[in-house]
């Protein structure tokens, strides 16, 4: 069953939210009606869900030396203000996977994470792991840097104590952003060695901040979404994760992967480079808007930590690539396999 | 009719034209004219930068500018259709010119020292431009020009609500101007009273909660991405009346060759008070310092929330006493000698000898420039003072001993030194890059090189007074000196000229000039140079590495010698494409092309082998080091040293498409250098310059078949280059930093045996006791599998017989001795010819002069010298540095097991049969 994005309640003196990721994973229309009824008398704007979410930081393949670490979600539980829980954690990989799980939130939202840390105790390369988010509010506590960088103190999970971060998706904050670790390997973090993630926060408004293929006028609803693809471009290869809107599930897709999607299925391609190098990505037979123009474009040049959005329907399949020159010779390109 | 009409059109007409006349008059009203004075000045670390004379304007809005050269340059404000005018005095030795794309056409003229020239600028459209001087941009010649508004309208902040909301410039609490430029951010505020401070590098900017504050990041160079933890802003493509949440951003691309990125934030809205970096987001601008703090106080706190500044090229440096933290520069050269010069090196030379040694108190910095190279490159810590490996200093943003990157890049970098004593840096792929920093406690008589120093190869608390502490200054002294290079073609003795200087050690004060020479001698008699009684069969060619011509401004040839005479045969520059550090060449199949690297650009060079002329410059990757066939297919292989993959170029094509992986994906890039290729061409085997191993991979499919860590565990030994057996069983990898011969398994990668090729060498006395080998670079087998000969740049060659996997001999070779390669000598047996990068002669080694098949009898059996005559053919006429720079060579015909045997006719006819078929 296909869910609303949005339910909105107009009172003489509010209107209240309630939230995509939350909605998304509703089971029974029993379950929302209760929340609704339940929803009835509260008066905040800004009433969101609170996430509470438990993620681990590990090394990949110990074993195998192959010097890539990973995060790891162990339990996502979401609450709404009455105290009202849906377990999310089964949606997730079982193992630590790159890129790391991606963490959907609504405009409104709260999210709580305890990083454990579970690397060698004994290697001090891996003394602090971390998560320092983009995008979104987060005060002093949860910036996820050392002490020698915010003067603070040093927000790194250790072999003896996890470290807690809050993030508040606050309006105007929707997008796609990335977190990653901030504080191993060196004083500037393993940000390139696996430790990387995407948080989806999504507009309260239920509706897209993108238009399909570039057209329309902006009022494609969040739910036409059947797929969001999280393509992270790193300096040797692209690192993949797919959601499956219609039950949450995330799948990580490893490097270079292809893309399945339904035959004129609406999806979503969050883009976020990582590294050093730069990148020009292309998607050559599909078109979209350059953010912040009119101007309709099948390529985009990125560099690290930026981001790039965008959605389309899926009527063919094509190549995408990365046509940055060692980028092209180290076979940097993938299919979107329409069927 | 016709007059009603003409009526009309006149009533039209004449509202038209006082509707102009009224747009006229208020377009003066409100255009203001600009007379700006500005210099070019040399600051005293050698950098550059704009100084504000004088600024009149008609509206007399003139801000407060700094009194001194800055940099970034002054920002000049005007607003939108201000006649602006720039003078520009030049008080440099250096042409300057003030470039502003999009406000001053094309290539505007520059002046000449002592010149003065004026530029018009063309404020037509809104925006923050970069000036700039075309050529010495990446020293400081940069600045801002910020055209506003007429209405003071400027960029839309995003508040903690998130309401975009429109922003006048008289609402503005500060606004910083932050160059990113290399691998530093230079800063400049300004404050609201139109104060404009200089911050320089990575400065602490400071701000009062939920002041509103609009940055304008600029860069000239390469490119970056500029992030600031914990705030949003607008995306500039965007129109801030318009924009929607899609448009909100935390990182912004800036594009190369220069970009402009302004935005307003309002001080920790929606985040609170707290010190949130900003940083370039590349990794390895990250790890090379780029990044500072954006201090934001809470409102109630008392405190200004003022700007710190940070290390200065003004600031206290040797001979300039300064109360404030000062800055030296390196610049990043691919020039010989030079490859770290300090931007004052000229100056600092007539007593250090040296253009890449500088000094500093405790707490200034060091900056470096990738200015002058088009290679990549590490900027890292070789041995530090054993104390600052601590990095007790909390607090600095930049402070991190050893420094080091993960990865070459492209860039810069800036670090602080605490700790006094000495610090060499130098380039991981490029390791005989040296540049020097002595930091000198003012309290102590001579300069400090410190009680003890830490090596990145794993030595710890090594004495200063120790041979090998000083043997390393000694290498330093002469590779970075031109003038201490060995010249076989002059009449005096090698002499070594050394800082007559006191220095403090782990003894007390000595003199350096004075150790030095006692320990390794001085105005040394070099031998003659004599040709070896027997010839050679064919060509070898030689990278002359660091020779120059007058053709192009970057160094190297290639040197043919006809060993069948022992003349010079040609010396190829290719002004044309002012090849770059011609670095290591292979022919191929039947010896038509020769396969140039140049390994301080990105080209692979394809060279008519008959008439040395240019076939095809091909873009292969960044740092290409070592080229060679695969003998099965012809296929050419090249080592991309400065990224993560060898390029396969198939045999007859220049098609450049396939880079094959050296690790798997996500793994820190092996950045390989002197591969080796199996005699049936069905495995590649890299020394992994980054990753400590040697990597085997399938030629056919790229699988990785093993990668095998060298240097017994130890930090850092730099595998760097391969040799192979003949029937492809074993392989010798020699690790340049840990002073070993890896031998491996051929097949498997297994490690059968490490050799250590410093045994005898007590590092504290400098006792020899028997042969040694300091950092050896090229190792190859000879074509009938009997000898490795091993080129170590320590000034030996090691003679290593693979029966046992035991060193036989040890040869004197030259300073930076470096390439080696087997030739077929005429009538049968090989001769190893071996170059060295700091002299102007090539060696020749027969390794069984007796024929007997013992090689113990090993020997140099004469020297060819590589500076052309007269009457050699050339391509260029040679400038300075004649003969130097002796790294890569092949012989042709080219006699390994694999190759030999697919040599056309005309290769073989002066070969035994023996040398045809050297595995029986």
């Amino acid at each position: 069953m296909k869910k609303k994005p949005e339910y909105e309640f107009q009172s003489s003196s509010c209107h209240v939210v309630l939230k995509d990721s939350i909605k998304l994973k509703l089971a029974s229309w029993f379950v929302l009606v209760s929340m609704l009824l339940g929803l009835g008398g509260v008066t905040s704007a800004l009433a969101g869900n609170i996430h509470q979410i438990k993620m681990v930081a590990e090394e990949m393949d110990p074993t195998g030396n192959l010097g890539l670490y990973a995060y790891r979600m162990m339990q996502h539980q979401v609450a709404d203000e009455n105290g009202n829980t849906v377990d999310l954690s089964g949606n997730y990989s079982a193992v630590a996977t790159i890129p790391g799980p991606t963490i959907v939130m609504s405009e409104g939202d709260v999210a709580e994470i305890e990083l454990i840390h579970q690397f060698n105790p004994d290697n001090p390369k891996q003394e602090h792991v971390s998560l320092h988010v983009h995008g979104v509010h987060y005060d002093k506590e949860s910036d996820g840097t050392l002490k020698y960088i915010n003067l603070y103190k040093d927000e790194s999970a250790t072999p003896v104590l996890s470290y807690s971060y809050r993030w508040i998706a606050a309006p105007g904050t929707s997008g796609t952003w990335a977190y990653h670790d901030h504080n191993m390997n060196s004083h500037n973090g393993a940000e390139d060695r696996g430790l990387f993630g995407a948080l989806i926060v999504n507009p309260a408004s239920g509706f897209l901040l993108q238009d399909i293929n570039g057209t329309g006028s902006g009022s494609a609803s969040l739910s036409q979404i059947q797929k969001e693809f999280v393509l992270y471009i790193g300096d040797d290869a692209f690192w993949g994760m797919e959601i499956n809107n219609a039950n949450g599930a995330q799948t990580a897709l490893g490097v270079n992967p292809n893309l399945n999607a339904q035959r004129n299925s609406d999806i979503r391609i969050h883009l976020i480079a990582l590294g050093t190098n730069f990148h020009q990505f292309e998607l050559p037979s599909y078109t979209w808007i350059d953010p912040g123009t009119r101007r309709r474009i099948s390529a985009k040049a990125i560099g690290p930590l930026e981001k790039h959005v965008f959605a389309i329907n899926a009527s063919h399949s094509a190549s995408y690539l990365d046509t940055a020159f060692s980028s092209k010779l180290l076979g940097m390109k993938g299919q979107l396999v329409v069927d | 009719m016709n007059t009603s009409i003409y009526g009309k059109k006149m009533k039209k007409i004449s509202v038209m034209f006082i509707l102009m006349a009224l747009w006229l008059l208020s377009s003066i009203a409100w255009a203001a004219t600009h007379t700006i004075s500005i210099s070019a000045v040399q600051l005293p670390n050698g950098q550059y930068g704009y100084k504000l004379n004088n600024h009149t304007s008609s509206d007399g809005t003139v801000p407060n500018y700094p009194a001194e050269a800055v940099i970034p340059g002054p920002t000049l404000f005007v607003k939108q259709g201000d006649q602006v005018t720039v003078q520009l005095r030049n008080e440099t030795n250096i042409k300057v010119g003030f470039n502003v794309p999009g406000l001053v056409n094309g290539n505007a003229v520059s002046a000449n020292p002592g010149q003065t020239k004026s530029y018009i600028l063309n404020t037509q459209h809104t925006g923050t431009y970069p000036y700039f001087d075309k050529e010495s941009q990446l020293l400081g010649l940069f600045g801002a020009i910020v055209v506003d508004d007429m209405s003071g309208q400027v960029q839309s902040f995003v508040d903690g609500n998130g309401k975009i909301t429109a922003v006048n410039r008289s609402q503005l609490d500060k606004e910083f101007v932050m160059f990113m430029v290399g691998s530093t951010f230079w800063g400049a505020e300004i404050s609201r009273d139109g104060t404009q401070k200089p911050l320089w590098t990575n400065p602490t900017l400071g701000a009062v909660m939920d002041n509103l504050v609009r940055f304008h990041v600029l860069s000239v160079g390469m490119a970056h991405t500029f992030h600031l933890h914990a705030h949003r802003w607008i995306n500039p493509a965007a129109n801030p009346n318009t924009a929607t949440a899609e448009d909100i951003i935390d990182v912004h691309l800036m594009k190369n060759p220069h970009d402009s990125h302004v935005f307003t934030i309002k001080a920790g809205t929606g985040v609170g008070p707290g010190i949130w970096q900003y940083h370039c987001h590349l990794v390895s601008h990250m790890e090379s310092g780029m990044n500072g703090k954006f201090l934001v106080v809470a409102a109630d706190s008392g405190d200004p929330g003022n700007s710190i500044a940070g290390a200065s090229p003004s600031g206290a440096i040797f001979l300039n006493a300064s109360d404030d933290p000062g800055l030296v520069s390196f610049i990043i050269s691919d020039e010989p000698g030079s490859w770290f010069r300090s931007a004052r090196g000229d100056a600092l030379s007539p007593v250090t000898f040296t253009k890449s040694l500088e000094v500093i108190p405790p707490g200034s910095s060091v900056h470096f420039i990738m200015s002058d190279t088009h290679g990549v490159h590490t900027i890292t810590s070789l041995l530090w003072p054993s104390e600052a490996g601590n990095n007790n200093h909390p607090g600095g943003d930049h402070f991190m001993i050893p420094f080091d990157q993960t990865k070459a890049y492209r860039g810069g970098g800036i670090v602080q030194l605490n700790v006094p004593g000495l610090y060499v840096f130098t380039c991981k792929v490029h390791p005989y890059m040296f540049g020097a920093v002595i930091v000198d406690s003012p309290g102590t008589a001579g300069l400090d090189l410190g009680n003890t120093i830490d090596l990145v190869s794993g030595i710890k608390n090594l004495p200063t007074s120790s041979d090998l502490a000083t043997r390393l200054l000694r290498t330093f002294f002469v590779a970075t000196t031109q003038g201490n290079w060995q010249d076989y073609t002059a009449t005096t003795p090698w002499h070594v000229n050394y800082p007559n200087v006191p220095v403090e050690t782990n003894l007390g004060t000595l003199n350096l000039k004075d150790v030095l020479e006692a320990r390794y001698g001085q105005d040394i008699t070099l031998p003659v140079v004599t040709a070896p009684a027997t010839p050679g069969v064919g060509e070898v060619w030689i990278n002359t590495q660091f020779e120059k011509t007058a053709g192009k401004t970057k160094p190297g040839t290639i040197t043919v010698l006809d060993t069948t005479n022992w003349t010079l045969k040609r010396k190829i520059a290719l002004p044309k494409i002012n090849m770059n550090n011609p670095h290591n060449i292979w022919p191929n199949r039947d010896h038509t092309i020769m396969y140039q690297t140049q390994w301080f650009d990105t080209k692979l060079t394809l060279i008519d082998q008959k008439t040395g002329k240019l076939i095809k410059n091909l873009q292969v990757g960044d740092t290409p080091s070592h080229v060679m066939t695969l003998p099965n297919s012809d296929d050419i292989t090249v080592a991309i040293n400065g990224e993560n993959g060898v390029v396969i170029i198939p045999a007859g094509t220049t098609e450049v498409n396939y880079m094959m992986p050296t690790q798997h994906h996500g793994q820190v890039p092996a950045n390989p250098h002197g591969h080796w290729v199996s005699a049936d061409g069905s495995r590649i085997i890299t020394p992994n310059i980054n990753t400590s191993d040697t990597g085997i991979y399938n030629a056919d499919t790229g699988q990785i078949v093993s990668r095998t860590q060298t240097g017994n565990g130890q930090p850092g030994p730099h595998p760097i280059a391969i040799g192979m057996m003949p029937d492809s069983s074993k392989i010798y990898a020699s690790n340049l930093l840990h002073h070993s011969l890896s031998v491996l398994d051929g097949n498997n990668g297994a490690l059968l045996k490490t050799i250590n090729l410093i045994e005898n060498y007590n590092p504290i006395t400098g006792d020899i006791t028997g042969p040694v080998g300091v950092l050896p670079i090229q190792t190859p087998v000879s074509p009938d599998g009997k000898a490795v000969v091993l080129a170590a740049t320590g000034g030996q060659i090691l003679i290593v017989d693979t029966k046992t996997d035991s060193i036989v001999k040890m040869l004197a070779c030259d300073p930076g001795c470096h390439g080696a390669n087997f030739g077929a000598k005429q009538g049968g047996g090989y001769y190893a010819y071996v170059t060295s990068k700091f002299s102007n002669r090539l060696i020749v080694v027969d390794i069984d002069p007796n024929n007997d098949g013992d090689i113990s009898d090993a020997d140099i059996v004469g020297s060819i010298s590589m500076v052309a005559g007269n009457n050699v053919a050339k391509d260029d006429t040679i400038s300075s540095l004649a003969g130097y720079g002796g790294q890569g060579i092949v012989a042709l015909p080219n006699v390994y097991n694999g190759w030999v045997q697919n040599l056309t006719s005309e290769w073989t006819s002066g070969l035994t049969s023996s040398q045809r078929n050297p595995v029986q």
